[in-house]
Formats: structure tokens, C-alpha cells, sequence
């Protein structure tokens, strides 16, 4: 039991305010994607701030974003522990995410085409992509994380999350190129 | 030589550095001033202009699949968030 500290309480507010809450909604985010149902992800935010509460004291301010992923990582696999391990289904065993042959193709359009098609194609081969490249593509292009911070959520190397965010797009890119709504890939 | 006069003449990079870093470059995870190289050489390379068309385009069709934070999810998050920091982290008592 810890001894009241008025002085250490307020210190405790202050970081809470300035590196948490402005996080929250990154945090709600992040969270939807790993656990795919909003419910539970508010659930692991409720968790991850009270662990962030329980660490202030040993956090010295520096990426307070990255410090929070990390803790949510370590909350998921603990929530995963009485479920399905999500965090910790990423083996880095070698990929077998085939291309696509782009000769297959209905046209071959000089422009790109836009519009509501070429969501659509982006979409469906999202969901096709297997979840650990997924899981990258959704977390920096769809939740706005940088690399360090998607590499720490996933507590996989930097150039990992590169690899497989490149290939994942690529992927699209050639399911475009065969629905005839994006050009060859040049040479 | 050619490789020479084609960076020379598109920024500093020629057309294979730029595919190389073009990912990073649209992810705004490259350096200012290898932005401003890649920036030039796309304005002055079609074939390279395209490529990053295409890539930027992917992110933006991606981007907008963002989930929506329901505004009532986040009010509840940061009335937990100012319950743990005035209360300390008494989480039978949070609720759910």
C-alpha cells in the first residue's frame, strides 16, 4: 500500500494528462484493429490505462505513443491468454504471399482509374492478404502508425514491417493492374 | 554516364534510387532532404510520377477504411482516464 504523497499524486495527473489522454483516440483505434470488435478494444484501452497508470513512475517521457503500444502489446497478450493469442501468432517464418500475374489483367490503362472500384479492389484484397500482413498494412496505412511504432506494437524489427508492408502492397497494386485500374508496373 | 545525367537532371536521384526509397518516401519516413531529391526527381520523371500515383493512391483508398471512434466510446475512455489519474488505478471500480 502506498503511503499518500499528495506532491507524487499530482506529479502522476500532470504526465497522465500530457502523455496519455492525448493518445486516446490513436489508442481506440490501434485497438479496433487488433481485437476487430469495438467492445473489446475499449476494453484493452480501459486496460492499457490503468498499466500506464501503474508505469508512469518509470516512464521518462521520451515516445510516450510508442511506450503506450507497448503496454497495450502486453495487455493483449495477457487478455490473449484467456482467448486467442493475437500478438503472438507472428512467426517470422517465410512468406508465402505469391504475386499475382498481372498478364491476367482485363486491360492495361495508361492512367490509374479511380473511384469507387478501385476501393472496392483495394478492399477485397486487403481482407485476402494473410492477417500478418494485414495486420502491418492496417495499423500504418489505415491507423497512421510510423514504423518504429507498428514495429513495437508487433515486437518484430523495423525492416520486418517495411518487407511486409512493401509486399502487401504490391499485392493490391498487381490486383489493380489486373482489374484494369492501375498501369503495368514499369520495369 | 546516362545514370550520371539522369540524376543530374531529376533531383540527384536517378529513377532505381527513387523506387527504392519510394515506399518510405510515402510514408513521410525519409530524411528532409532525400524528400526533396525524391520530390524533384517525381515532378521531372513520368514513369516514376505514375509509380508514386498509384502507391499514393492504394494509401488513400486505405486510409479511408479508418474505423470511426464512436465519440460515446471515446467520452467513456476519458472519463476512465480521469478517474485513473484522480483515483489511482482502482480497477474493479471502473465499470464497464
Amino acid at each position: 500500500m502506498e503511503q499518500a504523497d499528495p506532491a507524487r499524486d499530482e506529479r502522476r495527473r500532470a504526465a497522465f494528462a500530457a502523455y496519455v489522454v492525448p493518445e486516446l483516440d490513436v489508442l481506440m483505434r490501434v485497438a479496433i484493429s487488433l481485437t476487430r470488435h469495438s467492445q473489446d478494444a475499449e476494453d484493452l484501452v480501459q486496460d492499457t490505462l490503468v498499466r500506464a497508470y501503474r508505469a508512469l513512475d518509470r516512464f521518462d517521457g521520451a515516445y510516450p505513443r510508442a511506450w503506450l503500444l507497448t503496454i497495450m502489446r502486453n495487455a493483449e497478450i495477457n487478455r490473449g491468454r484467456r482467448r486467442r493469442p493475437v500478438l503472438l501468432e507472428d512467426p517470422d517464418t517465410p512468406d508465402r504471399l505469391v504475386q499475382e500475374q498481372p498478364s491476367a489483367g482485363l486491360g492495361n490503362p495508361e492512367e490509374l482509374v479511380t473511384g469507387d472500384q478501385f476501393d472496392e479492389v483495394v478492399v477485397a484484397c486487403l481482407d485476402d492478404l494473410p492477417p500478418r500482413y494485414r495486420r502491418v498494412v492496417e495499423l500504418v496505412d489505415i491507423d497512421g502508425l510510423s514504423y518504429a511504432e507498428a514495429a513495437g506494437l508487433l515486437d518484430i524489427p523495423v525492416g520486418t514491417v517495411m518487407s511486409r508492408l512493401h509486399r502487401a502492397r504490391s499485392r493490391i497494386r498487381d490486383r489493380l493492374t489486373a482489374a484494369g485500374l492501375a498501369p503495368r508496373r514499369k520495369a | 554516364m546516362k545514370r550520371w545525367l539522369e540524376r543530374r537532371m531529376m533531383g540527384g536521384l536517378d529513377c532505381v534510387q527513387v523506387l527504392a526509397v519510394l515506399q518510405r518516401y510515402l510514408d513521410a519516413e525519409v530524411d528532409d532532404l532525400t524528400a526533396r531529391k525524391v520530390r524533384a526527381h517525381l515532378e521531372r520523371c513520368r514513369r516514376c510520377g505514375m509509380e508514386h500515383s498509384v502507391y499514393l493512391e492504394i494509401k488513400h483508398s486505405l486510409s479511408r477504411r479508418s474505423p470511426t471512434v464512436e465519440p460515446e466510446a471515446l467520452a467513456r475512455l476519458r472519463a476512465v482516464a480521469t478517474h485513473v489519474s484522480e483515483h489511482g488505478p482502482q480497477g474493479d471500480s471502473l465499470g464497464g
